[in-house]
C-alpha cells in the first residue's frame, strides 16, 4: 500500500513538475540572446537523443553505437514525407519516430539475439555505412541533402518572436514530453522488466519475462526516439546532409549517456549540456592558445574521447555510483 | 568465365586486407573479450607513421617495418595505460559488460583527434610500392596486379607467422591457455597480464600491416580505416570471432562475394552487401561459420 502511495505520488508530482518545468524554460528563452537559445535548441534534441541511450544501454543493457544512423533515417523519413507527401511539421515528426522504429525493430529482432560484442559491431557498422547509402540514390539529395523547414513561428507569438526562439520551443517541448513518457515507461512493468533483464537474464527469463521480445522492444522504442532526435536536429539546422550524421555523432550521444551516469533519466540534461558546451570551451580554449586550424578543428574530439575515457575508468556505472558511495561512507 | 576468375583474384586480393584487420580483432578478443573498435585508430595511427617515412626517405620497404613496430608498441601501450585498469575497476555493476567497448571508442576517437592535430584531414596518396598495371599475359591485361600480388604474399606470410607463433612457441602456448581459462593459466604460472599485453601488440602490428597495405590503392585521411574496421568485423564474425583460421577465411569469403556483388551487380552496394551478410551470418549461425559450436557470451 505504501508503495502504491508512493508511487502515485510521484507521478503526482511529475505530472506538477513537468509543465512548472516547461513554463520557467519557456520564460527564460525570452530573456537570454540568440546564441544561448540556439543551443538550448541543441541540448534539448541532445537531451531526447541521450535518453534513448539512456533506455537502451542503461535499462535494457544493449549497447548501440549507431544511434547517429537511426537519426539519419528519422530525419530522411521527416524531410521525404514533407516532400512527397505534404505532412504538416507536427506529423513529420510522428513519421520520423515511426520510421525509425519500424527500422529499429528490424534492426532489434536480429540485435535481440546479439549479445554485448556482436551487437555493438553491428550497430557501428549501421553508423558508418547508413549515412554514405544517401549519395548513392538521387532522391536522397546526395552530399547537397534536402531542405527541411519547419516554417516561420505563428503570428500570435509576436513579430520579435525569432526562428531560433521558435526551434528552442518545439524542441523544448519534445524533450520535456518524451522526458516526461520514459519516466512513466520506466516506472512501468516494461521498465523493471527490462531492469530485471539486464541485471540478470537467466533469472529474468524464470520469473517469466519473455527476454528477446523485451530486448527487441527496448530497441524499437530507443530507435523511434533517435529517429525524433533526428527530425528535431535536422530542424534546428533546416537541413537533411549525410554530413549532419557522421559516426562521431552517434559516438556522441553514447558518451553523452555515460557522463549523464547511463541509468540516470535526469541526468540526460547534464550530458546534453556538456556535448552542447564542449565546442565552446574547446573554441575559447583555442583563441586563447591560438593554435592552427589542424588542432583547433580536432580539440573537440580530443576532448569528448578523453571525458569518456576517463568517465568510463573512473566511474563505469555513473557519476551518480560514487555520490551513492560516498555517501555510504560518510555515514 | 575470364571474367569471373579475374573477379575472384580481386575479391582475394581485397579479402586478404579484412583478414588481417580480421585477425587483430580476434586476436584482442581472444585475450581480453572486448571487439577493440580503436583498432581502427591505432592503424591509421601507424600508417601515417609508416607515410611520414616514406616522405621522409621515399621507401616504402623501409616504412613497413617502422609502422608495423609503430603498430606494436601502440598497442602494447594501450593495454598497460588502459585495458589493465579497465579490467581492474569495470567488473561489476549495470554497464559493466559495455564498459570496455564504450572505452576503446573513446580511444578510437582519441587517436583520430591526435592524428588530426598533427597531419590535418587532407586526403594524402603514397607512392606506390609496386605497380597497379595488371599483369600481362600475352595480349590480355588482367586487373590483378603486382600490388595485389604483394597484398595477397604479405598476408600469406603474416599468417603463416602467427600461427607458427600460435602453434609451436611456448608464448604461443601461453597465448591459447590465457585466452580460454584466465584463472587457470595464472595458477599454472602465466603471467596472464603480459601476456595480453603481447596480444594487444601482435593485433596492434596486424592492424599495421593492414593500413600500410590497404593505403596505396586508397588514399590516407583520419578515418580513412572505418570502412575496413567494419570490414574486419563482418570477417571476424563470419570466422566466429575466436579463430585465427576463422579470421583468414572469414576475409576471403567477405572479400570475394563483394568483388563478385560489385562486378556483375553494382558497384554501389558494397556497404549494405557487407551489411547483410553480417547480419545474415549472425542470423543463421551466429556461432560463425568456423567458430566453436557453442552458443554465444558476451
Amino acid at each position: 500500500m505504501r508503495n502504491f502511495l508512493g508511487h502515485s505520488s510521484r507521478r503526482l508530482k511529475a505530472a506538477i513538475a513537468f509543465p512548472l518545468i516547461g513554463l520557467a524554460l519557456f520564460l527564460l528563452s525570452n530573456r537570454v540572446d540568440e546564441l544561448r537559445v540556439y543551443q538550448g535548441a541543441n541540448v534539448a534534441v541532445f537531451v531526447v537523443a541521450i535518453i534513448s541511450i539512456i533506455l537502451l544501454t542503461g535499462y535494457s543493457g544493449q549497447i548501440s553505437l549507431g544511434h547517429g544512423a537511426l537519426m539519419a533515417v528519422g530525419a530522411y523519413a521527416a524531410v521525404l514525407s514533407q516532400i512527397y507527401w505534404h505532412l504538416p511539421v507536427i506529423l513529420t515528426f510522428f513519421v520520423a519516430v515511426l520510421a525509425a522504429a519500424g527500422f529499429g525493430a528490424i534492426l532489434g529482432s536480429a540485435a535481440g539475439r546479439l549479445t554485448g560484442p556482436y551487437l555493438a559491431g553491428t550497430t557501428l557498422a549501421l553508423a558508418v555505412g547508413l549515412p554514405s547509402l544517401a549519395n548513392q540514390f538521387g532522391f536522397l539529395g546526395g552530399e547537397q541533402g534536402l531542405n527541411y523547414d519547419v516554417g516561420l513561428p505563428p503570428a500570435w507569438l509576436g513579430a520579435d518572436f525569432t526562428q531560433y526562439k521558435w526551434f528552442f520551443w518545439i524542441s523544448g517541448l519534445a524533450a520535456l514530453i518524451i522526458t516526461w513518457l520514459s519516466f512513466n515507461l520506466l516506472g512501468s512493468h516494461y521498465g523493471r522488466n527490462w531492469r530485471a533483464l539486464r541485471s540478470n537474464p537467466t533469472a529474468a527469463a524464470l520469473m517469466g519475462i519473455h527476454v528477446g521480445r523485451s530486448k527487441v522492444l527496448a530497441f524499437t522504442v530507443s530507435s523511434g526516439l533517435a529517429g525524433l532526435a533526428g527530425a528535431l536536429l535536422a530542424m534546428t539546422i533546416s537541413l537533411v546532409t549525410p554530413s549532419a550524421f557522421p559516426t562521431s555523432l552517434s559516438f556522441s550521444i553514447v558518451t553523452g549517456a555515460v557522463l549523464a551516469g547511463v541509468t540516470l533519466l535526469t541526468g540526460s540534461i547534464v550530458g546534453a549540456v556538456v556535448l552542447v558546451a564542449i565546442p565552446e570551451i574547446t573554441g575559447a580554449l583555442a583563441t586563447h592558445l591560438g593554435g592552427s586550424e589542424k588542432v583547433t578543428s580536432n580539440l573537440p574530439g580530443l576532448l569528448t574521447s578523453v571525458l569518456l575515457i576517463v568517465a568510463v575508468l573512473l566511474f563505469p556505472n555513473g557519476p551518480q555510483a560514487i555520490m551513492k558511495r560516498t555517501r555510504k561512507s560518510s555515514q | 568465365m575470364e571474367r569471373l576468375f579475374n573477379t575472384i583474384l580481386i575479391g582475394v586480393s581485397g579479402g586478404s586486407i579484412y583478414s588481417l584487420m580480421a585477425l587483430a580483432l580476434v586476436l584482442v578478443w581472444r585475450s581480453t573479450r572486448v571487439v577493440n573498435f580503436a583498432q581502427a585508430g591505432q592503424a591509421i595511427l601507424s600508417t601515417y607513421i609508416g607515410y611520414e617515412v616514406i616522405t621522409h626517405t621515399d621507401n616504402y620497404w623501409l616504412a613497413f617495418p617502422i609502422a608495423l613496430v609503430a603498430g606494436a608498441l601502440t598497442g602494447a601501450l594501450i593495454d598497460i595505460l588502459m585495458v589493465r585498469t579497465l579490467m581492474k575497476r569495470a567488473h561489476s555493476g549495470p554497464v559493466a559488460g559495455i564498459a570496455p567497448v564504450i572505452a576503446t571508442l573513446g580511444l578510437l576517437g582519441l587517436i583520430r583527434a591526435i592524428v588530426g592535430m598533427i597531419w590535418g584531414g587532407d586526403l594524402r596518396q603514397f607512392k606506390l610500392p609496386v605497380s597497379n598495371h595488371g599483369f600481362t599475359f600475352g595480349h590480355n591485361t588482367i586487373p590483378f596486379a603486382p600490388i595485389n600480388l604483394l597484398i595477397v604474399v604479405t598476408t600469406v606470410v603474416v599468417m603463416l607467422i602467427f600461427s607458427v607463433i600460435f602453434q609451436r612457441t611456448n608464448l604461443g602456448l601461453s597465448l591459447r591457455a590465457s585466452a580460454y581459462q584466465p584463472e587457470i593459466a595464472r595458477l599454472a604460472g602465466i603471467r596472464v597480464d603480459l601476456t595480453r599485453t603481447i596480444g594487444w601488440a601482435f593485433a596492434g602490428a596486424a592492424g599495421a600491416v593492414a593500413g600500410m597495405l590497404v593505403t596505396p590503392t586508397n588514399y590516407l585521411s583520419p578515418n580513412s580505416l572505418d570502412l575496413l574496421l567494419v570490414s574486419g568485423f563482418v570477417a571476424a564474425v563470419i570466422g566466429g570471432l575466436e579463430s585465427l583460421v576463422g579470421a583468414a577465411v572469414g576475409g576471403l569469403i567477405l572479400g570475394i562475394s563483394l568483388a563478385l556483388v560489385l562486378e556483375y551487380i553494382s558497384s554501389s552496394l558494397a556497404f549494405p552487401v557487407a551489411f547483410v551478410v553480417l547480419i545474415a551470418v549472425l542470423l543463421v549461425k551466429p556461432s560463425g561459420l568456423i567458430g566453436a559450436k557453442r552458443t554465444r557470451h558476451a
